[in-house]
């Protein structure tokens, strides 16, 4: 594959980022939403199993889009969430760290 | 980059996330020139299989509905497609799953998230299409 070829194909890779952008968006919102309702003791079993899903697909999808460290950082949130009872109560703000940052990391992808 | 066969084969991509599908198609359409086929569940690659015949199958663990181990038993039922090689894609990391889906008798096991570039030659590395 020539220079070029690989230019085509990150152009193509960063048009197939825009068009599922909002669709990440919408993860790291249910991040966010677990990670605060975490905090406040009001995790409910439904958006503690929609958090582990949510952080499973970002972790397999982020890496493929040049974002490393989002797919580092939402695997951590997938292993916390994966826990029979629940994430630890002691990482109750590392929920909501990792949440932001990932929020960043989407927004920052040039 | 290593040089792949130019012989155009055909695959199946079977995936429920439509970013991982779309990414996949993509990189093996633009980097090995493959012909690609998707299918968004298990029931339906089940379909496309036996219709378009691919020579192997990149296959989704986890899905609604039917799931890869599941898909994948139930192709290697129909006589059809029980000899179409099948690698497992998954985001599944921990040594237990790894050792859980090699036993299944899949030809690979590949992880999510993959890079565009290189996912091709991981595929044609393990199906000797090289």
């Amino acid at each position: 594959m020539d220079t070029s070829e690989k230019t085509a194909l990150s152009d193509a890779i960063n048009k197939l980022w825009t068009q599922f952008l909002p669709q990440m968006r919408e993860r790291v919102g249910i991040l966010e939403a677990a990670a605060q309702a975490f905090a406040a003791d009001k995790l409910s079993l439904a958006q503690h199993v929609e958090a582990n899903d949510a952080a499973h697909k970002l972790a397999g999808a982020l890496g493929s889009f040049g974002l490393t460290k989002g797919t580092v950082l939402a695997r951590e949130l997938e292993i916390m969430y994966s826990r029979e009872n629940g994430p630890d109560p002691a990482m109750a703000a590392r929920l909501g760290e990792i949440a932001a940052e990932l929020r960043t990391i989407l927004e920052n992808r040039t | 980059m290593e040089v792949i066969s130019s012989v155009a084969h055909r695959i199946l991509i079977i995936d429920d996330e439509d970013d991982i599908r779309e990414v996949a198609a993509l990189s093996l359409e633009s980097v090995a020139g493959w012909d690609v086929v998707t299918a968004n569940s298990g029931a339906q690659g089940l379909a496309r299989a036996a219709e378009c015949m691919p020579d192997a199958i990149l296959l989704d663990v986890m899905m609604p509905g039917m799931d890869g181990p599941t898909t994948f038993r139930e192709l290697r039922k129909n006589p059809l497609t029980a000899r179409i090689p099948v690698l497992l894609l998954t985001a599944k990391v921990q040594a237990s799953d790894q050792r859980r889906f090699a036993d299944l008798g899949v030809e690979a096991v590949l992880f999510k998230p993959f890079d565009p570039l290189t996912l091709s030659n991981q595929i044609a590395g393990v199906l000797g299409w090289n």
